[in-house]
């Protein structure tokens, strides 16, 4: 039985088809990498997984469990935590209670106390790298910074499955090796990773599979070698006259 | 520490007034060469200040920690003061019981309009509530059970000390109430949801829960201040207990106060009422309240946005970098 299962699932805006059936399983452990060109659909899965949209029709399983349709929090608290790809961060708030707002309400079953789920979060930027700017207000961070508060924030939660929606992005060479390096501690902790991704050196350094959507629908799935140098992902990403030039 | 500073102040101010009370006579303000300030009148302004705190902190916990901006408290208000009628005047009960159900009835008021309309958010909260204030006022204003437009009279009790004594119990109930929510969980959920609500929904907080609850309490609070004016005033109807001057009141408070903070709706409702009884003190100065009052707010607004607290109890204070900062923080 896979951790996570979507069967199906479609969602649209009106006349705009986001998700249009989409199916796939993550085994535990697993790291799963999503890519696909603007508009493929992405985030809406993510926002399909973690309840901010109800899709309109297929499933989505958590282990045995339908959590199609449950409110937002229910699914934070079954041990499903998710990044922004535009950072969302309690900006009033320091780096320290920022993150612990993560465990201070995402735990599932034992409810923390605003003091325990500060030094957990002391523990949590330490992972991430944010340890010694724990006193900062967010305001101060840099971007790569808030990315990284966000998968704190996240983390915090001590979720089984954690949901990235491009950490990556806007990331020079090095801090992406940086990120890179948190990505493979994190799933060395046990916490298997679904992460969507444009940086493809990603995708091919830690994921074990990944999935290419494309108009809402899934095109290729597979190894990410694999499906990087597959005909129908290149002329989804850079159109048929370049997939062709490349085959001659 | 100038906030703990600060705080202490308002804290020695509120006492003062307390122990100050009882011994307030004609007498003496006259001696004082406060002409104005009969021991009636001061009775009815500190009694008028303390329901203002109610109102200002009640609103400071949906419209400052939440961040929903509620145009509509004035309706818990009204409702309160309307059970009270309805206990004392109708049904002949003692007055006491009125103070416990009128909380509860604004309660399950702010259930019931808080489940959809807490959904809105911004501008469209804020309207959407103002409606709700308006409307409610509307509906009492033709029960006929409720008195109509002629509206409620309740059996005099000639006792300013009770009432202020009352009306402060209220107000330290209200400013208790803050603080013990901004240290519990509940609290911290509240700020998230202000902050960002999507955030704080995908970490695992019941925002529609918490946001409910946030409302609820703020109405139980108005409801309390509300009961008290109606027996205290003696005569409630549309105009007193659904003004919607009153609500603005009680935003620009803890606006001017500080919003999201303890002592800011306090510091507020205190000094507002005070600067609003003293332009209008004249007479026909009125005109002049109202453009002082403009005029207050929108320097308040631009340049100490976090309020006064903020202002007097931190930092660099009236240098133009700290202007500066906020304005910068609080575009944002």
């Amino acid at each position: 039985m896979s951790l996570l299962a979507v069967r199906e699932v479609s969602k649209r805006f009106g006349g705009v088809s986001a998700l249009a059936g989409v199916s796939f399983e993550v085994e535990r452990g697993d790291v799963m990498g999503v890519i696909g060109p603007n508009g493929a659909g992405k985030t809406t899965l993510l926002n399909c997984i973690s309840g901010l949209y109800r899709p309109d029709t297929g499933d989505i399983r958590w282990e045995t469990t339908s959590i199609r349709g449950l409110a937002p929090y229910r699914i934070a608290r079954l041990g499903i935590g998710r990044t922004f790809q535009i950072v969302r961060p309690f900006p009033s708030m320091t780096v320290r209670e920022n993150t612990a707002m993560g465990a201070l309400f995402g735990r599932p079953g034992a409810r923390l106390q605003p003091g325990a789920a500060l030094s957990e979060a002391d523990t949590v930027l330490d992972v991430v790298g944010l340890g010694e700017k724990r006193y900062y207000p967010v305001l101060r961070l840099t971007v790569p910074d808030r990315k990284r508060l966000e998968v704190a924030r996240a983390l915090a939660m001590r979720p089984r499955l954690l949901l990235l929606d491009e950490v990556m992005a806007g990331l020079n060479q090095v801090e992406i090796e940086q990120a890179l390096e948190m990505v493979r501690r994190v799933r060395d902790s046990g916490v298997t990773i679904v992460l969507i991704e444009h940086v493809m050196k990603v995708i091919v350094g830690v994921c074990k599979r990944a999935l290419v959507l494309n108009f809402g629908r899934t095109l290729v799935e597979g190894p990410p070698a694999e499906v990087l140098k597959d005909r129908r992902v290149i002329e989804a990403y850079l159109g048929q006259r370049y997939a062709r030039d490349q085959e001659r | 520490m100038s906030v703990r500073r600060a705080a202490y102040a308002v804290a020695g101010l509120a006492l003062a007034f307390v122990v100050l009370a009882p011994l307030t006579s004609i007498d003496a303000a006259q001696q004082a060469g406060l002409p104005l300030l009969t021991d009636k009148l001061w009775f009815r302004i500190a009694t008028t200040v303390a329901m203002f705190v109610v109102m200002a902190s009640a609103w400071n916990i949906i419209g400052g920690l939440t961040g929903y901006a509620s145009f509509g408290n004035v309706a818990f208000f009204g409702l309160g003061a309307y059970t009270a009628g309805v206990v004392v005047t109708n049904l002949g009960l003692p007055f006491a019981l009125a103070l416990v159900l009128a909380p509860l009835v604004a309660a399950a008021f702010a259930v019931i309009v808080g489940i959809p309309l807490l959904r809105l958010r911004g501008h469209y909260f804020a309207v959407a509530t103002l409606g709700v204030g308006v409307a409610v006022g509307e509906v009492v204003n033709n029960l006929e059970p409720l008195g109509a437009a002629t509206g409620l009279f309740l059996p005099i009790v000639r006792s300013d000390l009770l009432f202020f004594y009352l009306m402060l119990g209220a107000a330290l109930l209200a400013v208790l109430t803050t603080w013990v929510i901004l240290r519990t969980r509940f609290g911290y959920g509240l700020l998230a949801i202000r902050e960002n609500e999507e955030a704080a929904a995908v970490i695992g907080v019941n925002t529609t829960f918490y946001k409910v609850a946030a409302f609820c309490i703020a109405a139980a609070l108005t409801g309390i201040a509300g009961a008290i004016f109606a027996q205290w005033n003696s005569f409630i109807n549309q105009d007193n207990a659904f003004a919607i001057s009153d609500n603005v009141q009680m935003i620009l408070m803890a606006v001017i106060g500080g919003t999201g903070t303890v002592l800011g709706p306090v510091a507020g409702a205190i000094s507002l009422e005070l600067i609003i009884q003293t332009l209008a003190g004249g007479g026909s100065g009125s005109v002049f309240s109202q453009i002082g009052l403009g005029v207050l707010l929108a320097v308040c607004v631009i340049f100490i946005p976090r309020g006064v607290i903020d202002f007097f109890g931190g930092r660099s204070r009236l240098s133009l970098r700290y202007f500066r900062q906020t304005l910068r923080e609080t575009s944002a």
